[in-house]
């Protein structure tokens, strides 16, 4: 069986785009002596029998990337040839010969919902003329997921690419099982594992940094392991990862590696520090250059039913507080309902309205009430 | 090897709502080569001198030595005639019945005697000289690039203007023209519209002596013009409206009614040969409707063919904004050219009205022109206005019309409103 990367649809092994939702399939090469076949590299993902259906809504061509891409978005080696907008040709230099629409990279906007309960959206937002962020979200049906936020340092040459690379490093790492651990140990094991994650982002982007550059590649990192009850957070730089419980006090489970991070960490009030000068300088990355990659780490008992937000800054900027975002979330939710992808994509639209002055990642995963599973589908979270 | 390049300035970003775009396009030609020198065809010249009864003796003898000099300028290997005008038109070389001759040592020998039969008599009628000149050009199915140089002392008397529009409409698309009057007794509107059509310059030559230098000039840069002939090719989306496109340097020229139809999205505007020169143009695109905040969409391709290949293309684009600092902005070249574009009108329409004893209305336009020159920093039409008029204060445009001005500085001033300087960077 082969499936969308983007909706779940059933889709025929050799279909070029999805009859539902009109993704572009990942091409895929045909099976080779011993070699995977087709609807293994479909529903496979990098951990094997671990987790469940990855992500891919690039086309990738070498057989290489395309046995781990499923982790995380690629980037499209072909543009679509038709508009999206008017139907009509799309020219080389990228605009439609009819209406003049701009045919969208698919590297500007991704979107992915691994399972019922978790996804993720990743946008250029309105400012930026890249998408530098980066997500790798790999869930099961059941109660394990690893999610992945790096966002590039714009300042940096392609950090774009870095960034992608260095959240399927980690995705990939994440997303093997903690095994029959419990309590302390199982938080322990998944420490551990963040920490591992991270160190295998970082290689990720050392791999993508050409030598001699003046100014080399980097990204934050956050990043959730996610084994029920047991969540750890581990973060390196100002992307960040929130509590949002249904019926209890939301709380930021991060605290950013920044200018502002630090006076925070110092007392001074959030809103006062986040407003200041160079508040938003980070004061440790991934990347060739960075002072050290050791993630910070939280961890959580989940014992009633939430939210769990991983988001860059081209969210939080608009609602730094815990309880700001949980306002957010709950007006998208009445607005759109309680499916992940749509309320991670009226998140990141909110974004948008106000700005949209960064690029804007949103990972959104809905953990369960009993504390040992995720809630079901959104007809369950909604009946809540 | 001829390389074009294309370069856009504009402030891509709209404010919510905005749907007219605007944007400079500066084409480049590099390595174009000499008239002639590809294999598609020959290069044709021709030289048109009037030899009306008003250009008397010394007028006559000064048109010799130019047509002369302009001779010694055609390079061999060139078709080429010698046109005297009078209220009609003579074919002066060759006489042995043929249209063009190919030059050579030989010919330029008997073109440059041929030069002394010329003589005073009769009256001006230009329509008849550029009709020659296009049969003549027509008659030599290889040439694919003609260029002809124009004289005149005086008015078009002995034409009527209907006729004259008539036998310029059939030049035009055969041969180039660049115009030339010597002397206060022509008319600067009228030769720019002959120059207009036949897309070549206008410019004032004050005293016959110095008609050599100018034609030698002339010569030597239609000579050095390479291409034979280049289309300006601007699309435009769906239901959007191009409202104008406009070369603004070196010199302002309303292109948009040149347009020809190459499908219903792009247009065609002739743009006539190419050296190695750089021409600026002012696009401007009325999108069919605005996009959300944060929307881009491409507002035109600016493209310019040589023999219908694209050789080179800006893409003129539209990103809406509702970041005021961003949208707020006016591109410095737009700014510029729109500057430079009031400022030939109010020139033309200032000198127009004082002619016609307008007096009010001329110093408002000129007022308009002396502060319009002095921000966008054209020294050369200060210099001329000045001559024209007294400044009193450049930045508000207070001006008072000087007494007893020379008639060729009046016209100096006029012929030199359309020629634009460039953006200071």
């Amino acid at each position: 069986m082969t499936v969308c990367p983007q909706c779940g649809t059933r889709v025929a092994a050799d279909d070029r785009f999805c009859e539902e939702c009109g993704a572009d399939l990942p091409r895929v090469a045909p099976a080779a002596p011993g070699g995977q076949s087709a609807d293994d590299l479909a529903v496979a993902t990098g951990a094997g029998t671990d987790a469940a259906t990855g992500v891919e809504t690039g086309a990738e061509t070498d057989a290489e990337s395309e046995a781990t891409a499923p982790l995380a978005w690629g980037r499209r080696a072909v543009a679509p040839r038709t508009c999206h907008e008017c139907g009509g040709e799309i020219d080389p230099d990228g605009y439609c010969t009819q209406c003049g629409a701009k045919a969208p990279r698919p590297r500007d906007h991704l979107a992915s919902r691994p399972a019922a309960w978790v996804a993720a959206v990743s946008d250029r937002g309105i400012r930026h003329d890249r998408n530098e962020d980066a997500a790798a979200v790999v869930a099961e049906p059941a109660d394990r997921a690893a999610l992945v936020v790096c966002d590039g340092v714009s300042s940096a040459a392609d950090s774009d690419v870095a960034s992608l690379e260095a959240a399927r490093a980690a995705a990939g790492v994440l997303a093997g099982s903690a095994g029959l651990a419990t309590g302390s140990a199982l938080a322990a094991a998944l420490g551990a594992r963040i920490g591992a994650a991270a160190a295998a982002a970082a290689s990720a982007v050392a791999a993508a940094t050409s030598d001699g550059v003046d100014s080399p590649p980097s990204c934050t990192f956050v990043a959730a392991a996610v084994q029920l009850p047991v969540v750890v957070v581990g973060v390196v730089g100002d992307s960040r990862a929130y509590w949002l419980p249904d019926d209890d006090e939301p709380v930021l489970l991060t605290l950013d590696d920044s200018v502002a991070g630090q006076q925070i960490a110092a007392g001074r009030p959030r809103a006062e520090a986040e407003a200041g000068p160079q508040a938003h300088a980070i004061t440790r990355w991934l990347g060739v250059d960075s002072p050290d990659e050791k993630p910070r780490l939280t961890t959580l008992e989940v014992d009633r039913a939430g939210w769990l937000v991983l988001c860059s800054d081209g969210l939080w900027n608009y609602c730094s507080e815990a309880a700001a975002l949980r306002e957010q979330l709950r007006s998208a939710a009445a607005a759109v309902g309680e499916d992940p992808l749509d309320l991670a994509s009226a998140l990141v639209d909110w974004a948008n309205e106000q700005g949209g002055h960064d690029n804007i990642t949103v990972v959104l995963a809905r953990l369960g009430a009993d504390g040992t599973r995720p809630a079901g589908g959104p007809a369950e979270g909604a009946e809540r | 090897m001829t390389e074009f390049s294309a370069a856009v300035y504009q402030n891509e970003y709209l404010a919510g709502g905005s749907t007219d775009v605007h944007a400079i396009v500066t084409i480049a030609c590099a390595g174009a080569g000499q008239a002639g020198a590809t294999s598609e065809g020959d290069a044709g010249e021709i030289v048109i001198v009037d030899t009306s009864a008003s250009m008397g003796w010394p007028g006559v003898r000064a048109a010799q030595a130019a047509a002369a000099a302009a001779l010694d300028q055609i390079i061999d290997g060139t078709w080429f005639a010698l046109v005297a005008g009078t209220h009609t038109a003579r074919l002066v070389f060759p006489f042995d019945g043929t249209a063009m001759a190919w030059m050579d040592p030989r010919t330029r020998e008997q073109a440059r005697a041929a030069l002394g039969s010329l003589a005073p008599d009769g009256g001006t009628a230009m329509g008849t000289w550029l009709e020659l000149a296009a049969t003549l050009v027509q008659a030599v199915p290889s040439v694919n690039q003609a260029h002809a140089i124009l004289l005149t002392d005086g008015k078009n008397q002995h034409e009527q203007p209907y006729e004259l529009d008539a036998r310029m409409a059939r030049a035009a698309g055969h041969l180039q023209v660049d115009c030339r009057g010597v002397g206060a007794n022509w008319e600067v509107g009228e030769l720019r519209r002959i120059a207009s059509t036949l897309m070549g310059s206008v410019d004032l030559i004050p005293q016959p002596e110095q008609m050599a230098e100018e034609f030698a000039m002339l010569m030597r840069q239609a000579m050095a013009r390479g291409v034979a002939s280049a289309d300006l090719r601007v699309w435009a989306p769906q239901g959007a409206q191009v409202l104008f496109v406009r070369q603004v340097a070196p010199s302002v020229e309303d292109l948009t009614p040149r347009r020809r139809e190459l499908n219903p999205l792009t247009g065609a505007y002739p743009t006539g040969s190419w050296g190695d020169e750089q021409r600026d143009y002012h696009v401007a695109v009325r999108l069919p409707a605005a996009r959300a905040v944060g929307q881009e969409q491409l507002a035109a391709r600016v493209q310019l063919a040589v023999r219908d290949q694209v050789v080179a293309q800006g893409l003129v684009k539209a990103m809406w904004s509702d970041d005021s600092s961003l949208t707020a902005q006016i591109s410095p070249e737009v700014a510029h050219y729109t500057g430079q574009t009031e400022l030939a009108e109010a020139i033309q329409d200032g000198l127009a009205a004082k002619a016609s004893g307008d007096d009010r209305t001329a110093t408002a336009k000129l007022g308009r022109a002396a502060q319009l020159a002095a921000e966008t920093g054209n020294a050369e039409v200060t210099a001329k206005l000045r001559k024209v008029v007294e400044i009193d204060e450049a930045a508000t445009g207070k001006v008072r019309l000087r007494r007893d001005v020379d008639k060729l500085d009046e016209m100096a001033l006029d012929t030199t409103s359309t020629k634009t300087t460039r953006v200071r960077s």
